[in-house]
C-alpha cells in the first residue's frame, strides 16, 4: 500500500516535473521570456516612462 | 582717447613667444621656464637667475602636427602650444613647469619630452600633482609637489639656491608688479576708465609672458600714463561684463566683445588676472614658501577645484566681482573640449542667473579666432538684452 | 547515453551556428530577426552544453524571481518610477549575447562567473529599492546604505559592516549600459538639454542626467564623491551633490599615482579622512576584525586572478574574453571584497581553470588565430564585442587594461601597512589604473600584450576621452616600431548613437580583411543592423 502510493507520488512529481522540464525548456528554446519583455513589456513601459513629468532641474 | 604710449611696443611682444624681451633675458644668461597654468606658481619661477614665460602659440591657426599627435578633439590650446614647439617656437626655453590641471595638458606636457621638439639638450619637464580641494591635506600634499617636482627639479638641474631669503626677495620683486597691475585694473571699475578692456588684456599677457624686471618699467610708465589719460567723454560702450571662463591670450577675442558694445572690465580666466595678481602676504612665523604655497592654493578659482567651499568660493567671487566692477552680466567663455568649463559654465551660469540674478552668456571658442560671426551675433544680441533689462529696470519702456 | 546524445548531436548539427559557418550553410546570425536583436531561438550547442546553457538560464530565473519576491512593492515601484530599471529586463538578451559561441569549459567558466554577478546585483537592486526614499523607504531604514561614486572602489566600506555600500552610478547608468545601448542616450540628452556640450565624456554626461532627470535612487545619510577616474568624473559630481543634496566628501585622489613617495602618504590620509567622515555622520566606528576579515578574502581573490593570469599567458584557458573581463570589471569594482560569494565561486572556477591547462585545453575549438590586448576604457554599450571578435575572425581577446587594476595585497594583521595597502588599491581602480597618471601607466601595455603573449593591440579609442586622445598617435608608432597589429576601435563609450556597434566592428573587419587580408569564420556576422537591438 505504502509503496503504491509512493510509486504514485514519484509518477506524479516525475510527470509535473517532465512537464515543467518540456515547458521551461520550450520557452528557453524558443526565447519565449525575450520576446514577450522586446514587443510586448519593454513598449508599454517605454510609453509610460515617455508621458513621465520628471523633475528635470539643476538646483 | 589717445593711444597708450607702449601699447604698440606691448602687442609686438605678444606676436611671439620668443619676444625682443625674452631673447634679451635669454642672451644675458638667464633662463626662460615655461608654464601653462596658474597652479604652478608664477612666483617660484621667478628665483634666481630664472624668469618665468607664460606659453602662448600666437597666430597658430592650423596645429596639424599635434592635430595628429593629439587629434582634433582635444583642446586646441594645448594643440597648439604642441604645435609651436614643433615649429621650433620654444628652443629658447631651459625647462616647462607642468601640471596635471587637465588630461589634455599633462598629456601635450609629456609629448614635450617624448617626441623632444625644444632642441636644447639641456631642457626638461617637470610636472606637478595639483590638489583637488582648498583644505589642510590638499595644502600639505601641495607644498610636497611644488618642493619635489618645482624647487627640487631646479635644485638638481642647476643647483639653485631655493632658500627662504630667495623666496622671500622674489616675492617683493613679484608684489611690486602686482601692485602696478592691480592699480591699472582697478581703473576699470571706475564709471569711465580710462583703459579698455582690451588694453589691459595686452598689458596682463605682457606681464605675464614677459620677464619682469625687463617689463615692469614700461608697465609702470603705463600706470603714471593713465593716471592721467582723458577718458572719452560717455562711457563708449553699452554694457560692462566680467569675462570668465578657461584660457584666453588672445586680446583680440577681448576687442570682438568690446566691439560687440560689452567693455570687459574683469578678467577672470586662465591669463587673466583675477587671481593672479594678488600680492603675496608672508604672515608671522610663516616661511616665504609656506605663504607662496597658501596663496596661491586659496586664489586658486579653477573649475577642477571639487569641494565644496572651492565650488562655492568660484561663483561667490564671481557675484563679487560683477558687483566689484559695476558689471551688467557675466559672459562664460569655454575653450572646445575643455572638459571643466563645460561643466562649469553649465551649473555656474544657473547659479548666477537664478540665484544672483546677473545675466549670463555661455560661448564656446577656438584657441585661434574662428566662427568671428556667430561670436559676434551671440554677443550683440547679449548686449542687447543687458540693454532691455536696465531700462526695464529703469522703468523704461 | 552517450550514443543517444551523438546520435542527436549529428541530428541537429545543422542548427548548430558554428558548424554552420564552418561549413558554408550559414552561422549566427540566421537564428535572428533584423535590427532587432532577438533571437528566433536560442543557440543550439548540442546536447550537453545546451542542456547545461538552460540550467544556468533556469537559475538565473529563479534568481530574478528571488529578486523580486524579496522586496515585491518597491521592485514594481522601481519599474514604475525609473526608466532604467525597464532596461533591466534585457538581461537575458544581453547573457545570450556575451555568451554566443560558447562552449564546453568555457561556457562553464563564462556561467560561474556571471551568475556570481547576477545573485549580487539582484540582490543589491531589491536592497536598494527597498530602501530607497524616493519609493517610501523611511530616513531611518535607508541610512543603513553608504551611497558613494562608483569608482571609488568599495573595500574600504568593509570596515563599517554595518553600513551597505552603494555605488551610486552603477544602477542608473553603468551597469544597464552593458545590458541596453539606448538607455543612457536618453540621459545624455537629458544633460545636453542644459547645455552640456556634446564633445564631453558621455558615460559622466549620463551620470549628469542621471541627476539632473532625477533619478538616483536616494538612500543613506552623506555621500562619498572623488575625481576619480578622471575630469569630467570630477565635473559631474558637482551636479550630482547639488542634486541629491547629502552631506559629501570629495575623495580626491592623487591623480598622477605612480609618483608613490609622494601620492601614497597623500591617498592614504584621504581615506583616513573618508573613514572618519563615515564615522562622523553615520554615527559607527571601523572595525578592523571586520576590515581584515575581508582582507583575506581580497587577498584570495587577488592571488587566484594571478594564477588566472599565468594560464591565460598560455592560452590553454578555459577564461577568455568578456566571461573574464565582466567577471573581472564587476568583482572588482563593484563588489571589492564585500560579497564572500565570489570567493566560492573563484575556488570553483580555479579547480576548472587547472584541469583546463593540464589538459592543454584549447577555447573555441583552438580556432583563436590571433591574441589580442585590449587597451583603454572599452565601450559600455557593446560588451560583447570581445565575443563578437572570436566568433567573427578568432581574436582572442586575452586581456584587457581594466583587468590589470590593483592586484596588491592587503595586510591582515598590520593596520598602519593595511591603510597604505588600502591607498594603494584604491588608487589603482577601473579605467585610472592606467588610463591616468602619467605615460607610463598608457606605455605599459606593450609589455603587458608581450607578457601575455599577443600578436596584437586592440586599442579602445573613445572619442570623447582627452586623456587617451592625447597620446593617440604615439601609441600607433610605438605599435609600428615594436611589431603588433594594432586596431583602434572608435566609439563613444555610453553613446551608441555617435559610434555604433556596426561601426566599431567595421574597424576591425577593415583591418582584418584589408590589413591581413583573411577571411571571416563566420561570414554572417561580419556586417549586420543591430541597432535597435537591447
Amino acid at each position: 500500500m505504502n509503496m503504491k502510493l509512493v510509486a504514485k507520488i514519484l509518477g506524479k512529481v516525475g510527470l509535473f516535473g517532465f512537464l515543467g522540464f518540456v515547458g521551461t525548456f520550450s520557452l528557453y528554446m524558443f526565447n519565449g521570456e525575450n520576446k514577450l519583455i522586446y514587443y510586448v513589456i519593454r513598449p508599454l513601459l517605454n510609453k509610460h516612462y515617455d508621458h513621465q513629468v520628471r523633475d528635470k532641474r539643476i538646483v | 582717447m589717445k593711444d597708450l604710449k607702449h601699447l604698440i611696443f606691448f602687442e609686438n611682444l605678444l606676436q611671439d613667444a620668443q619676444n625682443e624681451l625674452v631673447q634679451q633675458a635669454v642672451n644675458e644668461g638667464k633662463r626662460a621656464l615655461g608654464y601653462n597654468c596658474y597652479y604652478v606658481p608664477e612666483v617660484l619661477l621667478n628665483l634666481g637667475d630664472c624668469f618665468s614665460t607664460r606659453l602662448r602659440a600666437p597666430r597658430c591657426t592650423s596645429p596639424d602636427v599635434a592635430t595628429y599627435y593629439m587629434t582634433g578633439r582635444t583642446c586646441p590650446y594645448v594643440r597648439s602650444i604642441l604645435e609651436r614647439a614643433i615649429e621650433g617656437g620654444y628652443n629658447h626655453l631651459s625647462a616647462v613647469f607642468g601640471s596635471e590641471s587637465c588630461a589634455a595638458m599633462e598629456r601635450m606636457e609629456e609629448q614635450l619630452y617624448l617626441l623632444k621638439p625644444i632642441k636644447r639638450d639641456d631642457f626638461f619637464v617637470t610636472i606637478i600633482d595639483p590638489p583637488l580641494k582648498g583644505d589642510q591635506t590638499n595644502l600639505d600634499y601641495y607644498k610636497v609637489q611644488l618642493k619635489k617636482h618645482v624647487l627640487g627639479a631646479m635644485e638638481r638641474a642647476w643647483g639653485m639656491d631655493v632658500s627662504d631669503e630667495v623666496m622671500r626677495a622674489a616675492i617683493e620683486k613679484f608684489n611690486k608688479l602686482c601692485r602696478v597691475i592691480t592699480e591699472i585694473g582697478n581703473l576699470r571699475k571706475l564709471p569711465n576708465p580710462p583703459i579698455t578692456g582690451y588694453e589691459f588684456h595686452v598689458i596682463m599677457l605682457v606681464s605675464e609672458v614677459c620677464p619682469h624686471d625687463l617689463i615692469l618699467p614700461y608697465l609702470e610708465e603705463t600706470l603714471e600714463e593713465l593716471k592721467t589719460r582723458k577718458p572719452d567723454p560717455e562711457f563708449p560702450f553699452r554694457a560692462r561684463v566680467v569675462l570668465a571662463g578657461s584660457e584666453v591670450d588672445d586680446p583680440e577675442f577681448t576687442k570682438l566683445i568690446e566691439m560687440c558694445g560689452a567693455m570687459v572690465v574683469a578678467d577672470r580666466y586662465c591669463f587673466g588676472s583675477l587671481p593672479s595678481r594678488e600680492e603675496i602676504e608672508i604672515r608671522d612665523g610663516e616661511s616665504a614658501f609656506d605663504a607662496i604655497a597658501r596663496h596661491y592654493l586659496h586664489w586658486n578659482q579653477c573649475a577642477r577645484f571639487m569641494d565644496g567651499m572651492k565650488i562655492d568660493q568660484r561663483h561667490d567671487k564671481l557675484a563679487e566681482l560683477v558687483k566689484e566692477y559695476h558689471a551688467d552680466g557675466i559672459i562664460y567663455e569655454n575653450m572646445k573640449f575643455c572638459e571643466f568649463w563645460s561643466y562649469e559654465k553649465v551649473l555656474a551660469s544657473h547659479i548666477m542667473i537664478e540665484e544672483n540674478g546677473i545675466p549670463c552668456a555661455t560661448i564656446e571658442k577656438e584657441y585661434a579666432l574662428g566662427s568671428v560671426g556667430q561670436l559676434r551675433t551671440r554677443f550683440q544680441a547679449f548686449v542687447e538684452s543687458l540693454e532691455i533689462k536696465k531700462i526695464n529696470a529703469e522703468g523704461g519702456v | 547515453m552517450g550514443k543517444i546524445i551523438d546520435l542527436i548531436d549529428d541530428k541537429l548539427k545543422v542548427f548548430d551556428p558554428i558548424y554552420r559557418a564552418e561549413n558554408g550553410l550559414g552561422g549566427q546570425r540566421d537564428r535572428y530577426y533584423d535590427r532587432t536583436g532577438v533571437a528566433k531561438y536560442r543557440e543550439w550547442r548540442g546536447v550537453k552544453d545546451t542542456l547545461y546553457d538552460y540550467e544556468r538560464w533556469l537559475i538565473n530565473v529563479v534568481s530574478m524571481v528571488k529578486m523580486v519576491a524579496s522586496a515585491p512593492i518597491p521592485i514594481m515601484k522601481g519599474f514604475w518610477e525609473y526608466r532604467w530599471m525597464g532596461s533591466y529586463l534585457g538581461t537575458f538578451m544581453f547573457i545570450d549575447r556575451l555568451f554566443e559561441g560558447y562552449r564546453d569549459q568555457e561556457l562553464r567558466v563564462a556561467h560561474l562567473q556571471m551568475h556570481a554577478i547576477v545573485v549580487n546585483l539582484t540582490k543589491r537592486i531589491a536592497y536598494i529599492l527597498s530602501h530607497d526614499r524616493r519609493l517610501g523607504a523611511s530616513m531611518e531604514k535607508s541610512s543603513s546604505l553608504l551611497p558613494m561614486d562608483e569608482t571609488l572602489p568599495a573595500f574600504f566600506t568593509t570596515g563599517f559592516p554595518d553600513l551597505v555600500p552603494m555605488p551610486l552610478q552603477t544602477l542608473p547608468e553603468f551597469i544597464i549600459c552593458d545590458i541596453d545601448q539606448h538607455i543612457e542616450p536618453y540621459y545624455i540628452d537629458v544633460a545636453e538639454s542644459f547645455g552640456l556640450p556634446a564633445d564631453v565624456c558621455s558615460r559622466c554626461a549620463a551620470e549628469t542626467g542621471v541627476a539632473l532627470d532625477d533619478a538616483f535612487p536616494l538612500a543613506g545619510k552623506a555621500m562619498i564623491a572623488t575625481n576619480m577616474p578622471c575630469n569630467a568624473s570630477e565635473a559631474t559630481s558637482m551636479f550630482q551633490r547639488r542634486r541629491i543634496g547629502m552631506p559629501d566628501y570629495v575623495a580626491s585622489m592623487s591623480m598622477i599615482h605612480n609618483d608613490e613617495d609622494t601620492a601614497l602618504p597623500f591617498d592614504r590620509k584621504i581615506m583616513e579622512e573618508v573613514i572618519a567622515f563615515v564615522e562622523e555622520q553615520y554615527d559607527t566606528k571601523w572595525n578592523w576584525k571586520a576590515f581584515f576579515k575581508a582582507a583575506k578574502n581580497f587577498n584570495e581573490q587577488n592571488t587566484y586572478e594571478l594564477e588566472k593570469w599565468d594560464y591565460m599567458k598560455t592560452g590553454y584557458t578555459a577564461e577568455v574574453g568578456i566571461s573574464e573581463t565582466l567577471y573581472k570589471l564587476f568583482e572588482w569594482q563593484s563588489v571589492n571584497g564585500t560579497d564572500p560569494y565570489f570567493n566560492k565561486v573563484d575556488r570553483k572556477v580555479m579547480k576548472i581553470l587547472r584541469k583546463c591547462y593540464e589538459k592543454k585545453y584549447e577555447p573555441f575549438g583552438g580556432k583563436t588565430r590571433h591574441r589580442a590586448f585590449l587597451w583603454g576604457p572599452s565601450a559600455v554599450y557593446y560588451t560583447d564585442f570581445p565575443t563578437w571578435c572570436q566568433n567573427a575572425w578568432g581574436l582572442a581577446i586575452v586581456l584587457n587594461m581594466d583587468s590589470t587594476m590593483g592586484f596588491n595585497m592587503i595586510s591582515t594583521d598590520d593596520k598602519d601597512k593595511a591603510l597604505d595597502d588600502l591607498a594603494l588599491l584604491t588608487t589603482k581602480a577601473c579605467m585610472r589604473h592606467m588610463a591616468v597618471g602619467g605615460w607610463d601607466n598608457i606605455n605599459a601595455v606593450w609589455e603587458w600584450a608581450h607578457n601575455f603573449n599577443c600578436d596584437m593591440v586592440l586599442m579602445n579609442d573613445n572619442i570623447a576621452c582627452k586623456g587617451m586622445l592625447g597620446v593617440h598617435s604615439i601609441m600607433e608608432e610605438q605599435a609600428r616600431d615594436l611589431g603588433f597589429h594594432f586596431i583602434f576601435i572608435e566609439h563613444d563609450l555610453e553613446d551608441s548613437r555617435t559610434v555604433s556597434r556596426q561601426n566599431m566592428r567595421d574597424c576591425v573587419n577593415q583591418y582584418m580583411s584589408i590589413v591581413l587580408g583573411e577571411e571571416p569564420l563566420d561570414p554572417t556576422i561580419i556586417t549586420f543592423d543591430d541597432s535597435e537591438a537591447f
